[in-house]
């Protein structure tokens, strides 16, 4: 069985948020709802500038906290590994939102928990999720991790750094930071 | 500096009528207990403690089903046909439905009062201990600590003894001893953080800022109130119920804080 995850190379990324427009289109996202966006940070000195555009969505973690504290079964792991919500058996409670570390969820306004979903509607017919289809720099890649030749092993293979978010949380997060721009990689805050 | 497209979803996601969810669980809870108890002894006051907390979970089930955006799609039902034993909100349901279901009984004299009573204190339990296994199952949320789990059940039961003030005068001893208890957890809660981690230190800062001040004064209602127990019972009660109420809110709402760590 295939293992999905989602690599981003910050070096390449140069913010332009065509990933952010391509999912809200292509997921109807309502008005003031996010499921991706991008974190623009500036640090440094003149000289000495660093400009890091961080696209940061649902990271479909290996081990989601957001599974298990769900009371109806309505979020749930594929054999894939896709984080998926059922609005069927949603009932909103907001567990799941609380037991995030990334705060990748939100109520969408029908009722319901809502979050990217790695396009999954788009999988089932063999495409791309849209805002790897949709970005310019290709700096998005996207496939099986366990399968050598898939375009996210050979991103990975090829990165000079990878880094994901939060790794002391224990999650197992599925969307690969390569090449941070950051002295430090995405942790330096921690870090210090 | 950091500027977003988009923006991440941190905004606050349990709101007021979480918090006074959150009340009536405890409420519920307490008088459940006081009742299965009551029922162990063979005591005619069961029928009334069962009443009252019959009446609250309807009335917390009715405050969740208003507040809830799902409240007209019925996805509700779920909840009742799910084995979910890793989710506290499933625990904190079957707590209240079988806690539901017994005070109903003990209260219209069906079957067996002691047998009612003894399935009544487990559901009580865990309606008692849901609240905050709520807040202490999120472990990337730093001001909701596993010291949650001790200081929600023992403030639930102050808050029903509080009221009780008023009428309860057996329970004077237990009030005494659960407001100072409580105080002394809410004390140690502070502590936790301040000598805790980067992000626990970083949480707290946070904290005293959005309401740290209403903080200490819930501690101090809750260390004050036994003085007056003797001489005034019922502003005892009124001091240590408006704070442990204000303390458990304000550790809900502003707890909702991520503090992310990148």
């Amino acid at each position: 069985m295939a293992r999905l995850a989602m690599a981003i190379d910050l070096a390449a990324c140069v913010g332009c948020a065509a990933c952010a427009v391509a999912c809200k289109l292509e997921n109807e996202v309502p008005a003031g709802d996010h499921r991706l966006w991008i974190r623009t940070t500036e640090s440094g000195i003149f000289p000495d500038l660093t400009v890091e555009f961080r696209p940061e969505q649902c990271l479909h973690c290996e081990n989601p906290p957001c599974v298990p504290v769900c009371p109806t079964g309505a979020t749930y792991q594929t054999q894939e590994g896709i984080v998926l919500i059922d609005p069927e058996k949603c009932i909103a409670c907001g567990a799941c939102v609380a037991a995030c570390p990334y705060d990748a969820r939100f109520f969408h306004e029908d009722g319901y928990v809502s979050k990217c979903s790695f396009c999954e509607h788009r999988l089932k017919d063999g495409r791309l999720p849209a805002c790897v289809e949709t970005c310019p720099t290709l700096c998005r890649s996207f496939g099986d991790l366990d399968d050598p030749n898939s375009d996210i092993s050979i991103a990975l293979k090829e990165a000079d750094r990878i880094d994901v978010l939060r790794p002391e949380q224990g999650t197992g997060p599925k969307l690969f930071y390569l090449n941070s721009p950051k002295k430090y990689g995405l942790n330096q805050e921690v870090a210090k | 500096m950091t500027t977003f497209y988009g923006l991440p979803n941190d905004h606050a996601f349990w709101h007021w009528p979480t918090l006074i969810h959150f009340v009536l669980v405890g409420l519920a809870g307490g008088m459940a207990l006081l009742a299965a108890i009551r029922a162990w002894h063979d005591d005619d006051h069961s029928r009334l403690f069962a009443l009252t907390a019959l009446i609250l979970i309807v009335m917390d089930f009715a405050t969740l089903w208003l507040e809830s955006s799902a409240r007209f799609r019925l996805t509700h039902i779920w909840l009742f046909l799910s084995f979910r034993p890793t989710a506290y909100i499933w625990w904190g349901a079957m707590g209240l439905t079988v806690s539901a279901v017994m005070a109903f009984l003990i209260s219209f004299k069906f079957g067996p009062k002691r047998l009612w009573g003894s399935i009544m204190a487990v559901s009580a339990t865990i309606i008692l201990l849901y609240p905050g296994l709520a807040l202490a199952a999120n472990s990337a949320r730093p001001l909701w600590t596993p010291l949650l789990l001790a200081f929600f059940p023992l403030t639930s039961l102050l808050i029903v003894l509080g009221i009780g003030q008023f009428k309860w005068d057996w329970a004077k001893p237990y009030f005494l001893s659960l407001s100072v208890l409580s105080a002394v957890l809410g004390v140690m809660y502070l502590v936790g953080l301040a000598f805790g981690g980067l992000e626990a230190k970083e949480a707290l800062k946070h904290f005293w800022k959005e309401g740290g001040i209403f903080y200490l004064i819930a501690l101090l209602l809750m260390l004050l109130s036994p003085a007056l127990l003797k001489r005034f019972p019922a502003l005892a009660g009124l001091m240590a119920v408006v704070g442990a109420i204000l303390a458990r809110s304000l550790i809900i709402e502003i707890g909702q804080y991520q503090g992310l760590g990148f």
